[in-house]
């Protein structure tokens, strides 16, 4: 692997068309850079409307950049144009959103294994993988129910081991834990951290949760508001395996806390 | 219990409806407004001598071939047209005519083109219901929700993977409510064009049955059409629950165990 970053973003820019007789807007994201490493779990915290999910549909390859360049493994991704978008850059970019997304029709088990099924790649091995996956969650049991039966922490725990199960080499979360209560986003941290352990990804997070972005990543950006751009960039040198129902008690911790608050401000 | 409640209360409204019909046709004149008792042992005698069956299976050929006709090329259309939002547009105020035009004044034109066989019977039946069945199924595949579509994209889903997996699912409630409501007017077009002109079906009985004075075999016929009528909706119910079990339990009000 080496240092070699497998994502570089140089110089990225977002600015949605005008409409009609108007003028563009503004610029959203201005001259954004940063890059990751494979096998890294970098988390990026920003206030609301910051952007941060502009920022991750591009990498995604679901919107148009307006400036810069995203640069996968070496590869620089035509993104300036809607037509030449790749989504998900051939299943190599994978995208847990705000919202499950889960397919009302399908079960737990049908959902989880949609994506490995639309690439034709269903068989014993990937149906064992899925099926360890709905374990390790906690989902055991409830693989033939469907969505609407399920508890919201249930249906994120799908959704995120839906992109894990076809296993893509880069993983984008945004905000995947906001809608649910404290107690279950604790527990769906530990899951991740667990998941992750076994699989090291490489991850980027998205939160507006200063401790998740401590707690779960290896490197945390800062945004600033619009535009946006990185204000800040902070190693976590917290040791894993990590327990997040520990974190407020962990050396460092408070300190990392303090100067990432300071810099939102 | 609740299911026996409402079906008692059924049963009363029933009785209560039978009574009015009674007392109307006291009224009026068995003559004219032939009593509920009279036209149950018609309908009976007629279902018995092979009649009814024979004429309301003619009707139901009709309904069911022109449906098939009409519906199949209305859902279809909507899938086809799904990326083409250009072409829905300029096709818009063309399919809101066709839907708004009286197809049942169509009839005699029908019958002129087509003939006084089952042709122009499904020709009718097949234009009642394509519009009806068009808007339903093209307002399920508008009422989809596009990150759904993301979702799948992301995942490598091909076009074909997304009509398959995604539209097609997502717009089979509104196609079933499309043929839910076209059934009626499928029964109900097939008969008019009996009417007009035929040897055959329930239409033509009622035609007969007006022109010699004998109401009773009127009202035997259409309550043989309001049977098929509610046979039609009872597969579909049925084969709602079959292909929609995913859904959340239907609206409260819907629902007799409530």
């Amino acid at each position: 692997m080496g240092d070699a970053p497998l994502l570089e973003i140089k110089g990225l820019g977002k600015r949605f068309p005008g409409r009609l007789g108007r003028e563009p807007s503004p610029w959203v994201i201005q001259d954004l850079s940063f890059s990751v490493r494979a096998g890294e779990f970098l988390t990026i915290i920003g206030p609301s409307g910051a952007g941060k999910s502009t920022l991750l549909n591009m990498i995604a390859q679901i919107d148009t950049v307006s400036a810069g360049e995203i640069v996968f493994n070496g590869e620089t991704v035509k993104s300036h144009d809607a037509r030449t978008l790749r989504p998900g850059f051939d299943r190599r970019i994978g995208y847990v959103t705000q919202d499950d997304n889960l397919l009302p029709w399908r079960t737990t088990v049908e959902n989880v294994l949609f994506p490995i099924e639309v690439q034709g790649r269903l068989n014993d091995a990937t149906r064992a993988h899925a099926d360890t996956l709905i374990r390790a969650v906690g989902l055991a049991g409830f693989e033939r129910y469907y969505p609407h039966e399920l508890s919201g922490g249930m249906r994120k725990r799908a959704a995120l081991i839906r992109t894990l199960a076809y296993d893509p080499p880069v993983i984008l979360m945004d905000e995947p834990f906001a809608a649910v209560d404290a107690q279950t986003r604790t527990q769906l941290q530990a899951d991740l951290l667990k998941l992750w352990d076994i699989g090291r990804k490489t991850i980027i997070f998205v939160t507006h949760d200063i401790a998740e972005a401590i707690a779960l990543g290896d490197r945390a950006l800062v945004l600033s508001r619009q535009p946006t751009r990185i204000a800040a960039e902070h190693a976590i040198p917290i040791p894993r395996p990590r327990n997040v129902q520990d974190m407020l008690a962990v050396d460092g911790f408070a300190v990392i806390y303090q100067r990432i608050r300071a810099a939102i401000q | 219990m609740n299911r026996w409640r409402t079906f008692f209360d059924r049963l009363i409204v029933l009785i209560v409806i039978l009574a009015a019909w009674q007392v109307g046709s006291f009224l009026v004149g068995a003559y004219f407004f032939p009593s509920p008792g009279a036209v149950a042992l018609r309908f009976v005698a007629q279902v018995w001598n092979g009649e009814l069956i024979r004429h309301g299976g003619y009707t139901i050929e009709e309904a069911l071939i022109g449906t098939l006709v009409g519906g199949v090329p209305a859902v279809l259309l909507p899938f086809l047209l799904r990326r083409q939002p250009l072409l829905v547009a300029i096709l818009d105020p063309f399919m809101v005519g066709g839907y708004g035009a009286p197809k049942l004044a169509f009839a005699p034109l029908f019958i002129l083109w087509f003939g006084i066989g089952i042709e122009s019977k499904i020709a009718l039946v097949a234009s009642v219901v394509f519009f009806i069945v068009y808007f339903n199924t093209l307002s399920g595949v508008r009422a989809l929700d596009p990150k759904l579509v993301q979702m799948a994209q992301l995942a490598g889903a091909g076009e074909r993977h997304v009509a398959r997996h995604i539209v097609l699912p997502a717009a089979v409630p509104h196609i079933l409510a499309g043929f839910r409501i076209a059934v009626p007017y499928a029964i109900g077009g097939a008969i008019i064009a009996e009417l007009i002109s035929s040897n055959r079906g329930l239409g033509y009985l009622v035609q007969t049955g007006a022109m010699n004075f004998d109401t009773t075999s009127v009202f035997a016929a259409i309550l043989m059409a309001t049977l098929i009528v509610l046979a039609a909706n009872w597969l579909l119910n049925t084969a709602e629950r079959m292909l929609l079990h995913w859904r959340p339990p239907a609206d409260a009000m819907l629902d007799p165990g409530n």
